[in-house]
């Protein structure tokens, strides 16, 4: 087992120096990702498949041969204490010391943590930083000694960083805050560092031209993964001493070493090919970090063998891991899938689902239940008929029956959520405090203070104080809406945590911007961020996407979408049918992003169309899916004219005209379909008047033509026949008889053009069209009969060129 | 049933066309100066006693390309017409159908190669190989290598372009600054494993930012483990599809395809909005060549045309119908034809072009002459560069200095007997045959 690597790498490194390896690890996070699950708890402390992170970490670097480990730690020290007090390493004959040291309050980044350490003047010699978040398999010796060789003939080589080669979109490797090194690749020294975020779209790197007057060949890496281990010299912390400004490790020290022109000290890189190390940064790379776990990247450290949490794990086929000791309770019933780890004492009720899950020791999951890519901590409960997705559920919260939790939730430890409730995506929820029942009076009187309280999310501390607590839970729980938490059920006990601002005044770090910590959450994919820069067009097009504005609408807009498309808990039986709708419901969200981004960025038919194309690739639906989605789309944002009648023509028309090629260019074509979603649609919407009036417009257009109209009538569905709410069919019916009415013309038309006259009567009245469908006058859109002959030229005209512009556009 | 005699040849329709571009050599002046009226065409300046077409020419032929077209001033025509047709050359490229074409320009205002290319479009029809006539290709770099890599991207992956650069490694500086400098590498970015040529530096990006290269992100999405090297030279051969032409004439600003084209196609490689708006896939492949790979140059200034001299030549070589006199030593040195070297002469690491006359005595040291030179007796010249037709009196020392026909005219320490000009030198020329 471990003691005997951790031994092995000790004895290697003593035979090379008599020194002992020094590490230093940085316990404290420094920001807030984590919340609320870190409100109580350290995020090192925080399980990771069911042992600490700290634990992950410890066992990293014991693995790589470290014999003095000093934990600098701040937020929750005595809950750090204690862990390391009741941790194996800690243990007599562990041949570990591990020492920790409480940093003052005022520790706001890392560079503040090195400070504190060189005036603790605890270092000794060369020695090896890591964060309390590292699960890592790299022989960090091999680095050492590397480092150590390096300093024997570059006095200045103060640094070593230990980077894994990956590939750009790597789960692992962060996209929003990642970076590009540039190295020397004959002696793997980093010349330059640029760190990367990934919302708004980082343009360019800048690379120095005089590194290149001493390194004439250098490599430009953008494939790495940034480990966050570093073998320091002794030097480092007093640089940090020095150089008071110097926060955050990569961003200032590598970045201000590196381009100082007096400190003329140098940074090396070790590229690792083998072996796996990575950093809990985010709750995104806590799912990738999970995942890669379970499939076994961190061998030796896998849950069945060097479990830092002392756990023992049978591994089965397809990486299960269920714990050893037979208590485990699986229903025969239950499924479970590939990736999952299952704790003691955890019970899976008949015809549950876990797939690519965590579940902690004393997990329940009610029966049918379904529980998917997401991390159940020690003791939580998922009660019957629930669907869990890409969330983490902290220890001891309890999901009563049929709930729903959308992915990227993080719920912390003790919340009640339920029954038959729904918690929307990326909601994040703690448990309200005992003594604030009277919330009501406090709600009021917090209300207009509620606005600079956010102010305090970016600054990246994690409070520690009880009081510092209380007043940031005080805050959130002072701003509940009613409304949202009457949906997390009768019993809940949650409130619910804002969605992060950005005060548009306020000086926010980039990297902690909102949209960039998109990047950063599980089950956030972030497909409506442009993430990449398309280049520009030196003259005629002006960037577009880079509005900021449109961003943030789109940004939020996006969050409550999915809950419309919310999909009945069913019975277990229909699970697989809920598999397929999760899917369909993630497109149908995802297309109408795309299709809000084109209509409110004005871009052209083609190329909306060709986002359509890709999404609907992307997760196989079928065509009318789309159909759906885009006829949905254009005929909502059709307004409903007070007085009907012209400006209500006008406005179908220009929609219409502008949009109405879309429909076509989804990839089929299909007119006689096209009637029946815009039916549907009409008939379940406000937009049930508008239904002759779009279909004439889109006869206009040509989109349908007479034929269609005439086959789409024919089918019997199209009466309302077989449709389920026995309202919908009344609306059905309505719309039946409109195109009734249409074909009718279209027959008198054919056999004498005098009768349109007759159909045109009344059509003032801006009553809604389906109550008198024969207002509708045909082709043209529905003219007035006053002026019947002067609009049916004028809209002839429009038509035309109308197509004349598709053309083109084609 | 088959008749495979009957084939017709002409149906197999040409794959590349070689363009060859001949300019007027400014940066080799005053070697390319005129010569009374005639001019001194650079295509045809001798290295290691062959004319410098003939190495691009050969390198042609070895790759199975038969058709050339050769650009080049329309002054430069009767010279290089002249060459082309000579019992020399014809004979080793009898297989080669070179189309001589010329253009209208001053070799004071010469125009870009943008223009030259946009000019002569109507007359490629096909895919093309750009060639400079100053390249002196290593022997270990066939242009079938650099056609194949074209052959196999343009399948594979719509490439459109390979370039090639090399690397050249030169021993400090041996030749004086009046020289002028050797060229200056430009720093690019490529992709190692696909060989793709990702940026240009360019003077351009230079002003606008003259601290730090920007690179593109997308460039490095794309291609994450990009090098960067500020020690390749572009070889100016560019092997192209025809299509490249299309895309040179929307850009008619553009007056340089080193500086302006090639830097902004590069781009068009990962800027989705750029390359929608010209509406190709589009790469550039890159080939790479280094100096231990063997030796390659761009004859385009002083220095190189010395040190290309030098490399080809293990010690000395003597042009044909020279006559050199008792008790000269000549090292290190390439001597033209019909040169005519006197008495007790010394001759360390020079250039002498035909017809160049050293009188008894004189000394000359790391210099390059060009035709129909006279040195007086007893001259000592060092590292000195002389125009076509210049006279070195006796005695007369000079060190690193470019001699020139004006200058010399015009200086007033040689101003004694310089009355006697161009009638002397036809003179010596007359003597020499």
């Amino acid at each position: 087992m471990s003691p005997n690597t951790a031994s092995t790498g000790k004895d290697n490194l003593i035979a090379d120096e008599e020194e002992v390896l020094q590490a230093v690890i940085l316990a404290d996070s420094f920001n807030k990702r984590f919340k609320p699950l870190t409100t109580h708890k350290p995020r090192c402390l925080l399980p990771i498949c069911n042992a600490p992170l700290l634990d992950w970490t410890f066992e990293s670097l014991a693995l790589a041969g470290v014999q003095e480990i000093f934990v600098i730690c701040r937020s929750h020290a005595e809950l750090v204490k204690t862990a390391i007090k009741n941790s194996k390493w800690s243990k007599p004959g562990a041949g570990l010391k591990i020492v920790p040291i409480v940093t003052a309050k005022e520790t706001f980044t890392p560079g503040d943590a090195m400070r504190d350490i060189y005036t603790h003047g605890i270092i000794t010699s060369d020695f090896v930083l890591v964060t309390g978040d590292l699960v890592s398999n790299i022989h960090i010796g091999d680095v050492v000694r590397e480092h150590k060789e390096r300093r024997k003939t570059d006095k200045d080589a103060i640094m070593t960083m230990v980077v894994k080669q990956s590939g750009v979109n790597h789960r692992t490797r962060s996209k929003g805050d990642s970076a590009v090194f540039v190295i020397d690749p004959e002696t793997s020294k980093c010349l330059h560092y640029e760190a990367v975020t990934g919302y708004p779209p980082k343009k360019y790197t800048s690379i120095p031209r005089e590194i290149l007057n001493e390194h004439p060949e250098v490599e430009i890496r953008n494939d790495l993964i940034d480990c966050s281990i570093d073998i320091c010299s002794v030097e480092v912390p007093s640089l940090f001493q020095d150089n008071f400004d110097y926060g955050d490790v990569r961003r200032d020290f590598v970045h201000g070493v590196l381009t100082s022109d007096l400190l003329m000290k140098s940074i090396y890189c070790y590229i690792a090919k083998e072996g796996y190390a990575a950093r809990v940064r985010d709750t995104r790379s806590y799912d990738s970090i999970s995942k890669d776990i379970l499939s076994r990247w961190t061998f030796p450290l896998v849950p069945d063998d060097n479990h830092p949490g002392g756990h023992s794990y049978e591994h089965l086929r397809g990486n299960k891991y269920i714990a050893k000791d037979n208590s485990v309770i699986l229903s025969r019933t239950c499924k479970i899938g590939n990736n999952t780890l299952i704790g003691s004492k955890s019970q899976i009720a008949d015809n549950a689902q876990v797939m690519a899950s965590v579940l902690g020791q004393r997990c329940i999951v009610g029966a049918g239940s379904v529980v998917r890519n997401s991390y159940l901590f020690d003791g939580a409960v998922v009660g019957p008929n629930c669907v869990v997705e890409h969330s983490i559920i902290g220890s001891g919260v309890h999901i009563k029956e049929r709930t729903r939790v959308e992915r990227g939730c993080l719920i912390a430890d003790g919340v009640v959520v339920g029954p038959q409730a729904t918690v929307k995506p990326f909601s994040r929820l703690s448990k309200r405090r005992q003594d604030s029942d009277d919330e009501d009076e406090e709600f009021e009187d917090a209300e207009e203070q509620c606005e600079d309280d956010d102010d305090d999310e970016g600054e990246g501390e994690d409070a520690d104080d009880e009081e510092e607590v209380d007043s940031e839970l005080e805050d959130v729980e002072a701003n509940q809406d009613p409304e949202a938490l009457a949906k997390l059920g009768a019993d809940t006990n949650a409130i619910i945590w804002p969605l992060p601002v950005v005060d548009e005044d306020e000086d926010i770090d980039e990297l902690e911007h909102p949209d960039n910590q998109r990047l950063m959450r599980i089950g956030d994919n972030a497909s409506d961020l442009v993430l990449s820069d398309p280049g520009s067009v030196t003259s005629s097009e002006s960037e577009s996407e880079s509005d900021s504005d449109d961003d943030d609408d789109r940004f939020y807009g996006s969050n409550p979408a999915s809950s419309t498309t919310s999909l009945p808990l069913g019975t277990p039986s229909n699970l697989v049918a809920q598999a397929d709708s999760a899917v369909i419901s993630e497109f149908q969200q995802e297309v109408k992003q795309s299709l809000d981004r084109a209509f409110a960025e004005g871009h052209s038919v083609d190329n909306a169309a060709v986002e359509l194309k890709t999404l609907r690739m992307a997760s196989n639906v079928s065509l009318r899916l789309v159909r759906e989605a885009v006829i949905a789309a254009m005929v909502s944002r059709i307004k409903i004219m007070a007085g009907g009648g012209i400006p209500q023509r006008q406005e179908i028309a220009s929609m219409i005209s502008r949009w109405g090629g879309l429909i076509d260019k989804i990839g089929g074509v299909d007119p006689v379909e096209t009637v029946e979603v815009l039916q549907e649609y009409c008939a379940s919407s406000d937009r049930l008047p508008l239904f002759g009036q779009i279909l004439a417009a889109l006869y206009q257009d040509d989109i349908v033509d007479e034929d269609d109209i005439r086959a789409w009538h024919g089918n019997p569905k199209a009466q309302g026949q077989d449709v389920k709410p026995a309202s919908l069919q009344d609306n059905y019916n309505k719309c039946w008889v409109t195109g009734a009415h249409m074909i009718k013309q279209f027959d008198e038309q054919d056999s004498d053009e005098e009768s349109e006259e007759e159909s045109d009567d009344g059509s003032d009245s801006g009553e809604p069209v389906v109550k008198d469908p024969v207002t509708e006058k045909l082709p043209s859109a529905g003219t007035n009969s006053s002026e019947e002959d002067s609009c049916e030229e004028s809209s002839d005209g429009e038509d035309e060129e109308g197509n004349t512009d598709e053309d083109d556009s084609e | 049933m088959m008749n495979f005699d009957v084939t017709p040849v002409e149906v197999v329709t040409r794959e590349f066309v070689a363009v060859i571009l001949a300019g007027f050599g400014n940066e080799l002046l005053p070697l390319t100066g005129e010569h009374g009226d005639e001019p001194c065409p650079k295509a045809l300046l001798p290295i290691s006693n062959k004319p410098m077409l003939d190495y691009p020419l050969s390198w042609v032929e070895q790759s199975g390309i038969k058709d050339v077209l050769l650009i080049c001033p329309s002054s430069h025509r009767p010279a290089i017409s002249h060459y082309i047709h000579s019992q020399s050359s014809s004979a080793s490229f009898s297989s080669v159908h070179i189309d001589l074409q010329t253009f209208d320009e001053s070799q004071e205002l010469s125009a870009g190669t943008c223009s030259v290319l946009r000019h002569f479009a109507n007359r490629i029809k096909e895919d093309f190989i750009l060639i400079p006539c100053d390249f002196i290709p290593p022997p270990s770099l066939p242009l079938s290598k650099l056609l194949n890599k074209f052959r196999t991207d343009t399948m594979s992956d719509g490439s459109i372009v390979t370039s090639c650069w090399y690397e050249h490694k030169s021993d400090k500086q041996t030749t004086p600054d009046e020289w002028g400098s050797p060229a200056q590498p430009t720093p690019i970015v490529w992709d190692h494993l696909s060989g793709t040529l990702l940026y240009v530096d360019s003077p351009h990006e230079v002003d606008k930012n003259s601290d730090e290269l920007e690179l593109r992100m997308t460039l490095l999405s794309r291609y994450p483990q990009a090098k960067l090297s500020s020690r390749l030279l572009d070889s100016h051969v560019y092997v192209c599809k025809r299509a490249v032409l299309d895309l040179l004439a929307q850009k008619t600003r553009f007056d340089s395809l080193r500086e302006d084209f090639f830097p902004w196609l590069c781009k068009l490689q990962y800027q989705s909005t750029k390359r929608e708006k010209y509406a190709t896939s589009i790469r550039i492949g890159i080939i790479i060549h280094r100096a231990d790979d063997g030796f390659a140059i761009r004859v385009n200034n002083l220095p190189a045309y010395l040190e290309a001299n030098r490399h080809f030549v293990a010690d000395t070589s003597i042009g044909d119908f020279t006559r050199v006199e008792e008790k000269s030593t000549i090292k290190k040195s390439t001597i033209g034809k019909h040169c005519i070297i006197g008495k007790m002469v010394k001759i360390v690491g020079c250039v002498l072009l035909d017809h160049c006359v050293i009188s008894d005595g004189a000394k000359l040291d790391g210099c390059i002459l060009g035709n129909s030179t006279t040195v007086g007796s007893k001259a000592e010249l060092i590292r000195c560069v002389t125009q076509a037709g210049y006279e070195v009196k006796d005695n007369e020392s000079v060190r690193h200095e470019k001699l020139d026909i004006s200058d010399w005219a015009a200086q007033p320490e040689d101003s004694e007997g310089d009355v006697e000009d161009s009638t002397g030198e036809e003179e010596s020329d007359e003597d020499e045959d």
